[in-house]
């Protein structure tokens, strides 16, 4: 009984203040997806992360076929090549600056392609031998990139030295920056919502001050008295959270899944299942933050 | 009585020993604003179960303010209020809704709610409290028969006359069946005839056990009812007269004095005034 009247309090409430209940929505369900964009932004830096990192710092591409580095002027790398290459890389000079190396031939570059990019339709349209084979140093000291790159950027049957963790980082920092800056203006939006929400939840005290304070009266407990508010604003600002974990869904899937994985086929997306894990989040943010500020806005307006 | 089930003894759990006070005031001072006079000054008085008391007094002498601390809306600046033997600042805050299960109000202004039914806002006082369907169906129409509204259930606030708008805020005020009905000036809105009615509907419920304390102007009603009446003035008890009339027979002297008169107990000869020793009841059923 005090249950279908506690539900059916709510549902009078939430008619009787649409607009305020919409923008409630709508404040939560923008913030959050500020929120969940900054979210994004950090699945995706780890998803490539995850490949890369700590794999690989320094990697020595070697001469395939049509390769036009000045290295590369007797064609593909033979095995003596790579042979000498192996004995550089393990000679003192080198090995005192070389965690440990591996070496990794076109099939396996093509197994690891096809991993990192299982989001990504490239994948059909590459084979084994356009990929190039590579010896993959993991740096004692990644600072000393410069050194790898000096004494093997020469060596015939190098195409290229590449300090891959250098180019990962400038895109990661990038995308820190981007995530910060959704973090912040989710944190003002946030604060939107919440000046919103205890806005709404004292109005709709306000009109229903009548029934309160019967409610009062005879002797209605504090939590069926202000129950029905608090709920008002927490089913808002889910319903807000909800929308919002929908929109990062729908990015992760047509922006992502369709478009940028085709414009840059290269990169490894996340799938738009990843942003799911989010969704649990952004509605425990969202509901509890509507819960915090109609609690202490009740505590104030409304007299129990 | 038709309606014996109205029949409600204690507030809230009670001590096995009989109380008969239903509420105490001791020295209860009330003070608003430190800078005007207390709103209530070292108050002492005693209703007992079941009494029928009329708390009467100028704009502003206290009267709502003493129905306030029985129902601990306002807590006294000084001095304890005991209602059904308990102390009321001794109850904790999650607490207060069990006193005020026990104490039915009303007030001059009905204080209805305009878009339910005479049924529907006698069923939210139950429905607030968790009581099941089945119980509320069968109490209010019962109820609503005791406040003479039968056939009135499914009328609006506003299809209702101001007396029966007031028979309905005495019937939501009665149905948990407290022990205590506080009245804040009932018949405030209502002409003479339309008054006694509701009066006649109070000292019904009061018949059925219930004690029942008025805060009112009316002196036609006071007179009529030849009841207990308090008199406030200033905060301060210039009367406690039993089956007395509006305005004493005998000259009140000087306001901060209480009068130390023996009150005429004999019902033949007219009601004379005098201090109501405080646990000394003699309206007894
Ligand atoms: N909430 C309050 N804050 C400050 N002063 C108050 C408050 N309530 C009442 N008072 C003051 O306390 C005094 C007693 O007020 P109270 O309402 O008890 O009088 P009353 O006898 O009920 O009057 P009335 O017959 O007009 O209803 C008045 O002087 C009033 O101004
Ligand atoms: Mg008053």
């Amino acid at each position: 009984m005090r249950i279908a009247f506690v539900l059916g309090e709510i549902g009078s409430g939430l008619r009787r203040n649409v607009s305020m209940v919409v923008s409630v929505i709508l404040v939560t369900f923008v913030s959050l997806t500020f929120v969940g964009a900054a979210g994004m932004l950090q699945l995706q830096i780890n998803q490539m992360k995850g490949y890369w990192y700590d794999k690989v710092q320094v990697a020595i591409f070697l001469c395939s076929d049509g390769s036009t580095a000045a290295g590369c002027a007797t064609g593909p790398v033979t095995p003596e090549q790579q042979d000498n290459l192996q004995t550089l890389l393990e000679s003192p000079a080198v090995a005192q600056y070389v965690n440990d190396f591996q070496f990794e031939s076109k099939e396996d570059a093509y197994k690891h392609f096809k991993e990192q990019f299982s989001n990504s339709p490239i994948v059909d349209s590459v084979t084994p031998d356009q990929l190039p084979s590579s010896f993959r140093i993991n740096m004692k000291d990644p600072e000393k990139y410069q050194i790898i790159s000096e004494t093997f950027s020469s060596q015939p049957g190098v195409e290229t030295v590449i300090d891959q963790r250098q180019l990962l980082e400038r895109l990661f920092s990038a995308m820190n920056a981007a995530s910060l800056v959704a973090v912040s203006i989710a944190g003002v939006m946030i604060i939107c919502a919440i000046l919103l929400i205890a806005t709404t939840i004292r109005l709709s005290a306000f009109s229903r001050r009548r029934e309160t304070g019967i409610m009062r009266l005879v002797g209605a407990s504090k939590i069926v008295i202000q129950l029905p508010f608090i709920l008002e604003g927490v089913i808002a600002a889910v319903i807000g959270a909800a929308l919002a974990s929908g929109t990062l869904w729908a990015v992760a899937h047509f922006f992502l899944g369709e478009y940028l994985s085709k414009q840059y086929p290269d990169t490894a997306f996340i799938s738009p299942g990843q942003t799911l894990i989010l969704a649990p989040a952004l509605l425990i943010l969202g509901g509890s933050l509507a819960g915090i500020s109609s609690l202490l806005t009740l505590r104030r307006y409304l007299k129990v | 009585m038709p309606v014996r089930r109205l029949q409600i003894w204690a507030v809230s759990a009670l001590p096995c020993r009989v109380i008969r006070a239903m509420i105490r005031f001791e020295n209860v001072t009330k003070v608003y604003d430190q800078t005007a006079r207390p709103a209530l000054d070292d108050v002492s008085l005693e209703i007992d179960r079941g009494e029928f008391a009329f708390l009467v007094g100028a704009s502003g002498s206290g009267k709502s303010t003493f129905l306030r601390l029985v129902l601990k809306e306002d807590r006294a600046s000084s001095g304890a209020v005991y209602v059904a033997g308990q102390n009321v600042a001794k109850i904790s805050s999650w607490r207060v809704p069990r006193l005020r299960r026990g104490i039915g109000v009303v007030f001059q202004d009905f204080r209805l709610l305009p878009q339910k039914s005479v049924f529907a806002n006698v069923a939210f006082a139950m429905q607030v409290i968790g009581k099941s369907r089945s119980v509320i169906r069968d109490t209010v129409p019962e109820v609503l028969k005791t406040v003479g509204l039968e056939g009135k259930e499914n009328r609006l606030p506003h299809e209702l006359s101001g007396g029966e708008q007031q028979r309905v805020a005495i019937a939501r005020a009665v149905v948990n069946r407290p022990g205590i009905l506080l009245a804040d000036e009932p018949t405030g809105n209502l002409d003479p005839t339309t008054s006694m009615g509701i009066m006649g509907v109070l000292d019904k419920i009061n018949q059925n056990g219930t004690t029942v304390v008025m805060a009112t102007h009316d002196d036609d009603i006071v007179n009529e009812m030849r009841k207990r009446v308090v008199e406030l003035r200033n905060g301060i008890v210039i009367r406690d007269e039993a089956k007395a009339l509006y305005t004493s027979m005998i000259p009140v002297v000087g306001q901060s004095r209480r009068l130390r008169d023996a009150s005429g107990r004999d019902e033949s000869q007219p009601p004379a005034s005098g201090e109501r020793n405080p646990g000394v009841g003699e309206e007894q059923r």
